[in-house]
């Protein structure tokens, strides 16, 4: 070792490092913040290219503001907002928790000479310039088309304002939310709370994505969808809309009261999230790793849980203590761990949004009709849980502990694969099973038609099987940022065409008197496939380690 | 004095962490601070860093007030934290010029003391530049944790558990390393659980427990006064350790068949 040489003295007058810090933020929030296990090859070099892509993604998606060249200013500006909203929110409610209250960043940055408040601002603008280059990429197309729809010039510019405002807003609302919790719940519960704000939401929000365009083709049949309507001031989206509207549209005076509930709800948003409660954000900083002086209450959900696995049937199924305890980790964190709950709840939603469009169009468009596709087509779908479950499933940010696996006096990983399967059957599929079941039942008021159910049923346990299949099932295994560059497609597009043929064969069976036929062949099938995925992950080794 | 505590409290609700400590450390001083798990020094570190709001007393780093002038106080300090927590997705080089860059160090400035610091420690410059941190070795990232600390060259160097992860040449170039610091005039707290290394390298050892201070002495006029013996010795009879020989032999009877 050479010994150093002299240092350098500390610059005067003190430096200002904010430019740093929105650099480093903006860098880690297009990396992923943990790059373990990543080698050279694998790192996330091109940033450029990374976010190139997703705009290039959020402007095709933006293409569909062209079925809206011959409508009014104010219905375009209603569905470019409430797109935007949509996007924005989504984005910021995902991105929020991990940018504001990371962990580890407190023991990297909170000795440096740099204040909370600093932080906070910079990953504020990280948050909303981020936000505004995807409502941008999102509403270029929109700009367009208002420009033809507007017939002037001020729609796009005035577009721009109420977009910027717009972004404002979702960012300002969401730390605003954060901030409130802290200050009500104190941090020792900030992150459960946090974690299920952020799962509702962004189930919420993909449940809007796939819900509001076809609300809004269809809106104009069942509402009347003007600025004059009053339900429409109770709608974000429709404020920021309605300044489009005053400015280049109708000029209408309802469409000034909206644009003034816009201004004045983000104006207020704004100060309570960076002025009035910026010093519980230092506070929550501060504190974050401390440990907590409250017992944290796991010890009922624990006790409940291990009840549960000794009764029958969960007793005589899980009679492997392996697979028990397979089923007992991937159980706890499918209910504790927020990097998993984050992962998997949002994964699936779009899943269960699915079979609901399938169903309301079913209900609609064949009224006279009662055994229609979308039932069979709902329980079919449903196979995609445990299958997309799992696959979520196999990431976490404590892959490294699952090194005890291979540890442990086990030939292979198919008991833990069968763990984490049974897991996500009872906690996942079953739940979603119901639900659709009961909507089912609601919509049709008649319970034969939940016979249709019954191909999925059957389909389940082989779709379930699938992750496991080569012994890659296996639960918190891999590092959880590998997640967004896994490839799941094509498992997934051979559940959907399977569902598809399935629910049509199920479908037309049941009209012409054969669907019981089909039910027995499908068993036959399935048992056979069933039995054959077990062999071979039962001779499956453990995979090669990278 | 260099560093200064009155009454330096911490509570986290009803729990005391740190119990009005009160002690003064001058220039050139190495203080081994020691106390078993919980015992409320890694918050000490916290407080004196900057990182955390006292609940109550006073500290102050080089004349500067902790309460009223903490960035003057941040600007003056290095910190080696226990976690060794870096930014995993960013190169070891990305991450040392955007530390460099918080102290406002110039960026050619920063870059040749870095290099310095990859000479010392015997890292590769393409390591720094071509791997992310999340690929280093816990020693190698532990290195950049050390570098990060120093490169602003701060008068007061607080460390929590430096040599964790270090292999044994490291370990003996980073105790000759703040050895020299120490002579230089720098002010160095060391906290650790390997007491042979602090009775060795420490000119001050400071033990604390349930947040309050126990001994506050040279090592071995501590030892000598205590007929401990060793460092070691003095910290299990002080902190209620000195049972632990026995248990651990009737714990190992369990094992046999």
């Amino acid at each position: 070792m050479s010994s150093p040489a002299a240092p350098p003295i500390l610059p005067e007058p003190p430096p200002a490092p904010e430019k740093t810090l929105r650099r480093l933020f903006l860098t880690l929030f297009l990396r992923g913040r943990g790059a373990r296990g990543l080698n050279k090859q694998g790192a996330p070099k091109s940033i450029g290219r990374k976010l190139a892509l997703t705009l290039v993604f959020y402007l095709l998606f933006g293409c569909m503001a062209l079925y809206f060249v011959r409508q009014s200013v104010f219905a375009l500006s209603v569905y470019l907002h409430a797109m935007t909203f949509v996007f924005l929110g989504m984005f910021v409610a995902a991105s929020a928790g991990e940018i504001l209250f990371n962990k580890e960043e407190t023991d990297i940055l909170l000795h440096r000479p740099i204040t909370p408040k600093t932080m906070l601002w910079a990953k504020i603008r990280v948050l909303v310039e981020v936000s505004l280059w995807l409502a941008g990429a999102f509403n270029l197309v929109g700009l367009c088309v208002g420009f033809g729809a507007a017939g002037n010039w001020r729609f796009p510019l005035i577009h721009v304002v109420s977009t910027i405002m717009e972004a404002l807003f979702c960012t300002g609302f969401v730390v605003l939310a954060y901030q409130l919790c802290l200050r009500w719940f104190g941090r020792e519960r900030l992150d459960g709370l946090m974690t299920t704000v952020q799962v509702l939401v962004s189930v919420a929000m993909i449940a809007a994505s796939q819900l509001l365009p076809r609300m809004i083709f269809r809106l104009d049949h069942v509402l009347n969808l003007t600025e004059a309507s009053w339900w429409i001031g109770l709608l974000p989206p429709a404020w920021f809309a309605g300044l489009d509207d005053a400015v280049a549209g109708s000029l209408a005076l309802n469409s000034w009261l909206l644009a003034a509930m816009g201004l004045a709800v983000t104006s207020v948003v704004l100060w309570l999230a960076f002025v009035k409660l910026a010093r519980d954000y230092e506070v929550g900083l501060q504190t974050i790793n401390e440990t907590s002086s409250r017992r944290v209450k796991t010890r009922g959900g624990r006790r409940w849980l291990n009840k549960l696995v000794q009764l029958p049937p969960l007793s005589w199924w899980l009679r492997d203590p392996v697979t028990r305890a397979s089923f007992l980790l991937t159980t706890a964190y499918l209910f504790r761990d927020r990097d998993v709950k984050l992962r998997v709840y949002p994964g699936i939603a779009p899943v269960l949004i699915i079979p609901f469009v399938f169903l309301l169009q079913d209900g609609r468009g064949s009224g006279h009709q009662p055994m229609g596709f979308g039932v069979p087509f709902s329980g079919l779908y449903l196979g995609m849980v445990p299958l997309l479950g799992l696959q979520l499933l196999q990431y976490s940010q404590q892959w490294q502990a699952s090194d005890i696996f291979r540890l442990a006096p086990i030939h292979g990983p198919a008991p833990l694969c069968h763990g984490a399967r049974r897991a996500v059957l009872c906690f996942l599929a079953l739940p979603m099973f119901v639900l659709v079941a009961g909507v089912v039942w609601l919509l049709r008021g008649d319970l034969t038609q939940l016979l249709l159910f019954i191909p999925g049923l059957i389909a389940l346990p082989v779709f379930a099987l699938v992750p496991g299949v080569r012994g890659r099932g296996v639960p918190l295994s891999m590092p959880s940022d590998t997640a967004k560059s896994a490839g799941r497609g094509l498992s997934l597009i051979f559940v959907m065409f399977i569902a598809l043929g399935l629910s049509a064969l199920a479908s037309v069976g049941w009209a012409q008197g054969w669907y019981w036929w089909l039910v027995l062949g499908e068993v036959v099938l399935a048992a056979i496939i069933y039995t054959a995925m077990r062999l071979v992950l039962a001779k499956a080794r453990w995979p090669a380690l990278n | 004095m260099v560093i200064s505590l009155d009454q330096l409290t911490k509570c986290y609700g009803e729990q005391t962490a740190v119990d009005a400590l009160s002690l003064e450390i001058p220039a050139g001083q190495i203080v081994g601070f020691l106390g078993p798990n919980g015992a409320g020094k890694s918050t000490t570190l916290k407080m004196l860093t900057g990182m955390l709001e006292p609940t109550r007393g006073q500290a102050s780093i080089c004349g500067f007030d902790l309460r009223q002038q903490p960035i003057e106080v941040k600007r003056h300090v290095g910190f080696v934290p226990e976690s060794g927590a870096v930014f995993e997705s960013l190169t070891g080089l990305e991450y040392l010029e955007m530390v460099a860059a918080l102290y406002g160090i110039p960026p050619n400035a920063a870059r040749a003391r870095i290099k310095q610091f990859i000479a010392f420690f015997d890292l590769s410059f393409e390591t720094l530049t071509d791997k992310l941190l999340g690929a280093y070795s816990k020693g190698m990232r532990r290195k950049v944790v050390i570098t990060s600390a120093l490169l602003h060259n701060p008068p007061v160097v607080f460390f929590d558990e430096p040599l964790d992860g270090l292999d044994a040449n490291a370990a003996v170039g980073f105790k000759a390393l703040i050895q020299t610091l120490a002579r230089e005039g720098k002010t160095i707290v060391y906290s650790s659980h390997i007491l042979d290394v602090v009775e060795r390298v420490c000119h001050r050892v400071i033990i604390i427990d349930k947040g309050k201070l126990l001994l506050d002495g040279k090592p071995d006029e501590l030892v000598a006064a205590h007929q401990s013996g060793t460092l070691e010795k003095l910290f299990t009879q002080l902190t209620g350790g000195a049972e632990l020989e026995r248990r651990a032999e009737d714990f190992a009877k369990t094992f046999r068949p």
